[in-house]
């Protein structure tokens, strides 16, 4: 006899947004959870491991600081997302700096994998040029192109971190992508 | 839903390459715009099909599309990052101890136990407690609050002690314990309200000491009002029997979760005390 079973169970994917969630997961549960691709997310805006990792530090603190405000229903991943593209856009803003090049930084710079090598005139060159002009856009539209481009998030949610619509979200990655094309087209 | 290239399908509803270049002037406007979208993975299948339809017939717009592919192709490139470098590096965060905390009720009203993995670390009176202030009260003693309807669903250890909690305090009201062997979780308890709490749970059942008494146990005799007050902050009543401790002149003193509990609690042990006149530790 198929009978619904009494108790309700609820489906482990669906139970970190549900707003019984916040009491019974733990910060640490939420950091083991998002915490790799919020790393991957700060290697792709910071493009170097030491900026990447204490980015990816300070985000860290600052969720686990305002971990207790969090509302019970919140949408712990664009939060988690949310501080860390703050926090890069507030750094941005302070230093207005550009990525460092001295001997350091370019030690540590991150080896672009699989950089087309079949005889193309300037490949490299190109690519690094291609990741140089990544960093100079405006900040929120390279924001909202990492996020799209590399780590496949949707606009909807893209416009959460970012505290715009999702509209906004979309004409960012569009104008990025234009700007792309006027810089880089006769040459590719 | 048609997704392409395995990304995330589109989120707002808008209509078609194939219905928009119906109604526009020209369709190459409409298959040029619609190229950066294509490079991040923001069409629809059926965009998919029409742009490569279009191309097919266009040689402007064909370029253009195998301009886009490239600069997508040179964007995945550039953004690539080694496998090897993926693994975030270890925080360094300031540690709370998880504390996993329930509700039992009991003669004296609900009561929410706490525990860690390493023993019990609060009782609470929860009449007038609602869990979420309960967490934040634990949150600024510096724990980590983790609420379970159920004991059997904390962690094993935490589980344990909550568990033996529940059933020797289950006892204790019944009449059937007197004393309690459950592991006591002190925390970062200050060394003074340590040794008085300590101190106080060596009274035994039905027995009454005095603040001042309390005092001279732990070598402090001019401490009175301190042991008053540091027993005021008990945070395990009942298991701690600060009720057990009055004032020296035989009144019942002060009780933080009520005097009809500390009245309520000594009858249970057959010790019957009249109020004093300044209720106060």
């Amino acid at each position: 006899m198929a009978t619904a079973p009494a108790a309700a169970v609820r489906p482990a994917s669906s139970a970190v947004l549900e707003p019984a969630a916040h009491a019974t997961f733990t910060f640490d549960d939420t950091l083991a959870r998002y915490g790799a691709e919020i790393y991957r997310f700060a290697l792709h805006l910071t493009r170097n491991r030491s900026d990447a990792d204490d980015l990816y530090q300070e985000t860290a603190l600052k969720a686990y600081r305002a971990w207790d405000r969090l509302p019970c229903d919140a949408n712990h991943r664009a939060w988690f997302y949310r501080i860390a593209s703050n926090t890069f856009l507030s750094d941005k803003r302070k230093s207005n700096r550009l990525r460092s090049l001295d001997a350091d930084g370019a030690a540590e710079a991150i080896p672009a994998a699989s950089r087309d090598d079949d005889g193309r005139l300037d490949a490299g060159a190109l690519l690094r040029e291609v990741e140089a002009f990544i960093e100079n856009l405006p900040p929120k539209q390279r924001v909202a192109l990492v996020q799209r481009k590399y780590l496949d998030i949707g606009y909807a949610e893209i416009a959460a971190i970012l505290g715009c619509s999702e509209e906004a979200a979309r004409r960012s990655v569009h104008e990025a992508l234009k700007k792309l094309r006027e810089r880089f087209g006769d040459r590719i | 839903m048609a997704t392409s290239a395995g990304k995330a399908p589109r989120q707002t509803t808008t209509i078609g390459l194939k219905e928009a270049a119906s109604l526009a002037d020209d369709p190459c406007d409409v298959a040029c715009e619609a190229l950066p979208a294509r490079i991040v993975g923001d069409l629809t299948d059926n965009d998919q099909s029409w742009l490569l339809e279009h191309t097919s017939e266009c040689r402007y717009c064909a370029n253009e599309l195998r301009t886009y592919d490239r600069l997508g192709d040179a964007l995945a490139a550039a953004g690539a990052i080694d496998a090897d470098v993926l693994e975030p590096p270890p925080l360094n965060m300031p540690r709370r101890d998880r504390v996993w905390y329930t509700r039992i009720d009991s003669p004296i009203g609900d009561l929410i136990l706490a525990a860690t993995s390493h023993g019990l670390r609060e009782i609470e009176f929860g009449t007038d407690v609602e869990d979420r202030a309960y967490a934040d009260q634990l949150r600024q003693r510096g724990a980590e609050p983790v609420h379970v309807d159920r004991i059997e669903d904390a962690n094993p250890e935490a589980r344990a002690n909550l568990e033996r909690a529940a059933a020797q305090l289950s006892e204790y009201f019944g009449g059937q314990r007197a004393g309690f062997d459950v592991p006591l979780d002190w925390g970062a308890m200050p060394p003074f309200q340590r040794a008085v709490l300590e101190a106080t749970a060596d009274v035994p059942f039905g027995h009454l000491d005095t603040y001042a008494g309390i005092a001279r146990k732990i070598g402090k005799p001019g401490a009175t009002r301190a042991v008053g007050n540091a027993l005021g902050r008990n945070p395990i009543p009942v298991i701690v029997p600060c009720h057990r401790v009055i004032r020296s002149d035989a009144t019942i003193g002060g009780y933080t979760g009520g005097l009809d509990k500390k009245q309520r609690l000594l009858s249970l042990e057959g010790v019957m005390l009249s109020p004093g006149p300044r209720p106060s530790h």
